[in-house]
């Protein structure tokens, strides 16, 4: 059942005609192509509804929307979700023949219903209950039996109650039309019809949670929240996933300081109301068991305000002694735009040297691209939904951006083409054409040249709406200075080719923003000698950035290192002087999204130590919470120069400081944020490709799924989805090297030598090894540059 | 008429004392006595079982949400056979204003007030009951009902076998 969403239709309808229509007495003028039940939201009238939802569309299945139509060309009793309005229509919802209609529907939709709301997950927040109340159902009449389900364990995410529904089909139009997964769907006849897989087992689609958010009963709930908390218990505030960079509104819930649950929030230029798996169930890292929580100075805990003390002496005393190159501070792309923007701030106060804002200086170089290079030609989300043709360069987007995967699906289900240009044996939950090309290669035909360069650029030329996704990773700078001149060339004033750069971290876009182009790396002022303090804020080089060995060398000459961060990471093991700070779920401040767009998060729990699963609450009273020292990184800082602002205050100057940044003075939670202004000054970087050595291969290292990204390591909900490292290589590529498929192979790289078993995986490039990045291999960091690599038989297995 | 009344109202309250000084006193000697309380008095609140002998409380949260004084917290969890239950439950009787709303709230009767009034003591921590303190092994004012058996989910009896319940649904089947 494939059904045209709203944004179809409203793109079916360009012409710019306002029928004015009249319901309930209350006058409104709506753009064609909108429902009677749209119409009457914008005028604040509930009209009871299941099968409709603002992202799926309508199906008219659950006859719970009926309203009356007094004129039009087919008067009477009409579904409010399925009847486009029309000039001069009267309607009124709350008559008696669909008042009554309703309450018969809200009766029949509760046959089979189990009488069991207190046991029930949804109970609170569940659409059934609101509707039933609604539609003014209240005593059963029926005298029959209530039907009844077997149940599908669905794997360790989704919990299934089949007995609650109310076949509206929503989820089987989330879970197959939207999401595109395959292993699920409607399945017999009758009163038997049933939502599931045809076996047992894990949903395998990547956006399985949604089904959670869809369902508008407790058919489906989170398996990781089972029996946690009611959803009126739940501290709940808008926030945005920290996991990429698409930077989704999510809603996380959090009771009695644990964050329990994250749902999607509402934002229809990112994510619509759709967020991934690795957002939805990879929130761990904030009630992390070996999350710090105490400041530290050597082995010793101290208090937060002895350890800013002591900081601030130990700064002073560096540059005293040793001069302003002294101290160096280093921020991150997963610390928000306050606290790096502070961080200049606090060099400036001290009067050290500018801080590096990003230890990864080749992902920060490709960030600064699209900061400055691309900002004047940025694609939304929503114009990749509504785009006829994206051109995928060096992504992989289930696991650098998984909305981006949804997105591009929703622009072939609108008739759009997608078309990859990858190393890797690119998924994507829809059709597409892959063209498997390594790196190197892939850099050749951006520069335009060949027949596959000719083919594009008529390509390009054809499109409507032409969309090139560009990933920071696999391009580096260089690719991002040749996907800009492409699209420079492509567009033209009407019709510009617009471009979505996929960036690593949460805030790489804002980081990118706020640093001079010109900045020294990390490495090398590391390695000049002259730093004597290393103050890292949120951030683990060692984890975070290639080349650990040379920074884990730097380290042992620095004389004192300090960290500030959430994550147990092992270089806060390390520190001399150690302060916990805040998570984004126990932090306001704002991202900024690969679309450049302005996004704020806001305080959902406070710090301090949750309760272990099961256990009783204290029975001594006290004023202390357990574990609540760790404070905002932003405000660590502001207490560290003396200077304590609130937010608004914070905002103006730093828009005085970075004008780009205008709209960050207004923007609240929970709303779609605004764009970064374009930037006058663009960076450039010398367009030269590194020479192949001979007899190797290239190595390409791509972020797991799960366990990629910093934050889904110390998520413990994911580890089921978690994958085994291997390498993987073409076919033709293991016959060459006289392996087989599941054989050991040693794999030497510029990152030192690695023993794994390889697979073939025939949709990929030649000429390529692929490796996931995990907890496995944290050498092995994505984004590192250009990178060769010998493979040889690695013994037999043990 | 005001010398009338003055004297009515100086000789008047003399009388009253003077009649009712030879009539048995109504007030009792308690604690050494204790009094016959109405049948819906309200007091100490328990945690009944229900017939099978099961816990009945499902730690909805809904007596929590109900309670004016916030003085109902617990924790909900997961024992084998799916069914739910409170892994802790807390009444704060120092907070309970004893308004019963959390029994009318309780969707599985298993909240009941009962006639105890006695919980005066030194020690508040002593009046902060815990769910072993508040368990009590009686169904209560009511003796049949059991939640699970009609909340149309198998957790007292397998799915379907339930009172008004048809078996499960074969989902492979065609017959029309």
């Amino acid at each position: 059942m494939t059904t045209l969403s709203a944004d179809a239709v409203r793109s079916a309808s360009k012409k710019l005609t306002m029928p004015t229509l009249t319901i309930d007495n209350q006058t409104i003028s709506v753009p064609e192509g909108k429902t009677i039940l749209e119409a009457a939201e914008a005028l604040g009238i509930m009209v009871p509804h299941f099968c409709y939802h603002k992202e799926l569309g309508a199906v008219g299945a659950c006859r719970m929307c009926a309203v009356t139509v007094h004129t039009g060309p087919m008067p009477g009793l009409k579904m409010a979700c399925l009847i486009a309005v029309e000039e001069g229509m009267v309607v009124t919802t709350g008559d008696d023949a669909s008042a009554t209609f309703r309450e018969r529907v809200g009766e029949w939709l509760m046959l089979n219903h189990p009488h069991d709301c207190p046991v029930c997950d949804e109970g609170g927040e569940c659409q059934l209950q609101e509707m039933t109340i609604s539609s003014g159902h209240g005593i059963r009449r029926y005298q029959g039996g209530k039907g009844t389900y077997t149940n599908q364990d669905l794997g360790p995410f989704i919990a299934q109650e089949m007995n609650r529904c109310i076949q509206c089909y929503r989820c089987a139009r989330t879970y197959k039309d939207y999401c595109g997964g395959r292993d699920f769907g409607v399945m017999g006849s009758r009163n038997r019809v049933f939502f599931g897989r045809f076996k047992e087992g894990m949903l395998e689609s990547d956006f399985s949670g949604n089904l959670v958010d869809l369902c508008p009963t407790g058919v489906f709930t989170d398996r990781t929240f089972r029996f946690k908390s009611r959803a009126w218990d739940l501290e709940q505030a808008d926030s945005v996933c920290p996991h990429c960079g698409v930077g989704c509104a999510t809603v996380p819930g959090g009771r009695l300081r644990e964050l329990q649950r994250v749902q999607s929030g509402d934002n229809s230029l990112v994510n619509a109301t759709f967020i991934c798996d690795r957002g939805r169930f990879g929130s761990g890292y904030a009630n992390h068991p070996e999350r710090p929580r105490q400041a530290r100075q050597g082995d010793q805990p101290i208090s937060v305000g002895a350890a800013l003390t002591t900081l601030e002496t130990q700064i002073r005393a560096a540059i005293k002694h040793h001069g302003p190159e002294a101290v160096l501070l280093v921020g991150s792309d997963r610390a928000s735009l306050e606290t790096n923007w502070l961080l200049q701030r606090t060099a400036k106060h001290f009067g050290c040297r500018v801080p590096v804002l990003n230890a990864h200086h080749h992902r920060h170089q490709t960030a600064q691209m699209a900061a400055f290079d691309f900002s004047d030609q940025l694609a939304s989300l929503q114009d990749i939904r509504t785009s006829d043709l994206v051109l995928v360069c060096g992504v992989d987007p289930l696991a650098e951006a998984p909305l981006l995967a949804l997105a591009l699906r929703q622009a072939v289900r609108k008739g759009g083409r997608v078309v990859v240009y990858d190393p890797r044996p690119v998924e994507l939950p829809c059709d597409y054409d892959q063209v498997a090309i390594a790196p190197l290669a892939l850099q050749e035909l951006l520069a335009d040249s060949g027949a596959e360069g000719r083919h594009l650029r008529d390509l390009i030329g054809q499109a409507k709406a032409p969309i090139i996704v560009a990933g920071a990773d696999l391009l580096g700078p260089v690719g991002f200075q040749k996907v800009r001149k492409w699209a420079e060339k492509s567009s033209n004033a009407e019709r510009p080719c617009l471009m979505y750069p996929v960036l690593a971290g949460a805030n790489s876009f804002g980081t990118a923003l706020l640093s001079l182009p010109e900045q020294d790396d990390l490495l090398t002022r590391l390695d000049s000698g002259k730093v004597k303090m290393l103050i890292c804020v949120e951030t683990d080089p060692l984890l975070e950035a290639p080349d650990g060995e040379r920074f884990a060398a730097a380290l042992t000459r620095l004389e004192q290192l300090v960290v500030l961060d959430y994550l147990p990471t092992s270089l806060s093991t390390h520190a001399n002087l150690f302060v916990p700070t805040c998570p984004p779920v126990e932090d306001s401040g704002t991202f900024i999204n690969n679309e450049g767009r302005l996004r704020r998060f806001q305080q959902v729990i406070k710090p301090g130590q949750s309760l272990a699963v099961g256990e009783h609450p204290s029975r001594e009273f006290s004023l202390d919470t357990p574990g609540s020292d760790p404070q905002p990184a932003a405000l660590l800082l502001q207490r560290l120069i003396g200077r304590e602002l609130p937010l608004a205050e914070l905002h103006r100057q730093l828009v005085l400081e970075q004008p780009r940044l205008a709209a960050l003075t207004k923007l609240k939670a929970g709303e779609a944020g605004s764009r970064v202004t374009p930037a006058v000054a663009r960076p450039q970087f010398i367009d030269q490709l590194p020479e192949q050595p001979v007899q190797t291969l290239e190595l390409v290292v791509s972020p797991a799924r799960y366990g990629g990204d910093l934050f889904s390591r110390y998520a413990p909900k994911l580890e089921p989805r978690k994958r085994l490292p291997c390498f993987y290589l073409h076919p033709d590529e293991l016959q060459k090297h006289g392996l087989k498929d599941g054989d050991n192979a040693v794999v030497e790289t510029d990152f030192g030598s690695f023993r794994l078993s390889v697979c073939s995986q025939p949709g990929m490039a030649a000429g390529c090894v692929l490796v996931e990045s995990s907890a496995a291999f944290p050498q092995l960091i994505p984004g590192a540059g250009f990178s060769y690599c010998v493979i040889s038989p690695g013994g037999a297995n043990e | 008429m005001h010398v009338i009344r003055g004297i009515r109202g100086t000789f008047q309250p003399f009388w009253v004392t003077l009649r009712n000084m030879f009539r048995k006193p109504v007030t009792i000697q308690y604690p050494e006595e204790k009094q016959q309380l109405p049948e819906r008095y309200r007091a100490r609140l328990i945690l009944t079982r229900d017939p099978d002998g099961a816990e009945r409380c499902v730690a909805c949260h809904l007596c929590s949400a109900a309670c004016p004084v916030d003085c109902i917290s617990m924790q909900a969890a997961e024992a084998e056979d799916g069914r739910r239950y409170a892994a802790w439950f807390r009444i704060n009787f120092t907070r309970c204003i004893f308004c019963g709303l959390c029994t009318e709230a309780c969707p599985t009767l298993a909240i009941q007030v009962t006639a105890d009034f006695e919980l005066a003591g030194r020690d508040l921590l002593k009046l902060v009951y815990e769910k072993e303190d508040l368990l009590v092994d009686h169904c209560g004012n009511d003796n049949s009902y059991n939640f699970y058996r009609q909340s149309g989910i198998g957790v007292a009896a397998p799915r379907g076998t339930n009172p008004g319940e048809t078996p499960p649904a074969d989902v492979k089947d065609l017959m029309p």
